[in-house]
């Protein structure tokens, strides 16, 4: 009994999470996530406005497991109905930290949260962070981190104001976000995948699609971690231009 | 793998923390940590032998600090590594339970 409702659960949890990933013109664009337990606490999802720009967020609920998986649902009714009335990526983080904040710490919870606008027109990337691991830039055969743009995580502190940075993304280069159960994925010896590694797949395997790249990342943490079993879930979204 | 020592001085519980601090804590933290420590007048959190901590252990902290904080107890984090002071200034922890907690 408890089984099959866990099952349902993963299955609403999946639907929900693996959102219709928008139909770019002359770009790409992927996100997976493999649970660490039958159920993750990790998000990624997509919200495409009216002028053409694509709102993406990436986020990790503080916890594993169903408990996660519950706080994420909240967190995702949370991100599409602020992405439709806010003008930015920092607007969005501010309204749902103002909506989700006194649930958050009532529940003694968090989560983290990266948010950016792709304007296709512009060529363009706006992004806005509330505690999350920093988006990691790839193209002409180097990988850096977006520049620093910092802010508290969903359900630390309230009335938050999130700044925004921009950047200029070129043809050919491509942005990857992520949630930390990537770097933070161990082997046997109890080592970590770290950042540098996740950079070296990275530049091993540029000039491949999105989702060759995203599946070169998942097998080269697989190898690594050799069979340990992991405490987090593995995220990501891949944007190409 | 997580263990723990706790030294009474008399007037301070200094709590040795050793290990990974992430999900497989959660029992630790609320069902032995905040219980034993709500009597304390002053906690010391010493993490010079904790070598990692993740999103749901720095969550477990927090809940930790704020139920102290709440009773009033002094508590401070020492001998925190720079490694692990980074990921708490990147999510702004210090912000949120105060500086003052955090002692060099």
């Amino acid at each position: 009994m408890l089984k099959r409702e866990i099952n349902l659960a993963r299955n609403i949890q999946t639907k929900l999470l693996n959102a219709e990933i928008p139909k770019l013109v002359a770009c790409e664009l992927t996100g997976t996530s493999i649970p660490a337990r039958l159920i993750g606490g990790d998000y990624f999802d997509f919200y495409p406005l009216v002028d053409g720009r694509i709102r993406m967020v990436i986020g990790d609920v503080m916890g594993k497991g169903i408990p996660a998986a519950m706080l994420m649902i909240l967190t995702r009714g949370a991100f599409r109905s602020a992405a439709q009335s806010t003008g930015g990526p920092g607007d969005t983080l501010t309204a749902m930290n103002k909506a989700l904040y006194k649930d958050f710490r009532a529940l003694r919870s968090f989560v983290t949260l990266l948010c950016a606008d792709w304007d296709p027109k512009q060529g363009t990337l706006t992004f806005a962070n509330a505690g999350h691991p920093l988006p990691i830039l790839l193209g002409g055969n180097q990988v850096s981190e977006l520049p620093k743009v910092s802010g508290v995580m969903l359900g630390g502190l309230p009335n938050q104001i999130y700044e925004e940075k921009q950047v200029r993304i070129a043809p050919n280069q491509y942005v990857l976000f992520y949630t930390d159960g990537i770097i933070e994925a161990q082997n046997q010896a109890g080592e970590q995948f770290t950042r540098e590694r996740l950079k070296k797949i990275l530049l091993e395997n540029e000039g491949k699609s999105v989702q060759q790249l995203e599946q070169a990342v998942v097998q080269s943490v697989y190898q690594f971690s050799n069979g340990m079993n992991q405490k987090d879930d593995i995220t990501m979204v891949l944007l190409r231009i | 793998m997580f263990e723990y020592q706790m030294v009474n001085d008399g007037i301070k519980m200094t709590v040795h923390l050793k290990g990974d601090m992430d999900i497989e804590i959660t029992e630790v933290m609320e069902e032995e940590l905040i219980p034993a420590l709500q009597k304390a007048q002053e906690v010391e959190l010493n993490f010079a032998a904790v070598s990692f901590v993740d999103s749901t252990g720095i969550g477990l902290l927090m809940n930790l600090v704020q139920h102290l904080k709440e009773r009033e107890i002094l508590v401070k984090i020492t001998h925190l590594s720079e490694d692990i002071y980074e990921v708490f200034d990147l999510l702004q922890i210090p912000d949120i339970i105060g500086r003052d907690v955090f002692s060099s």
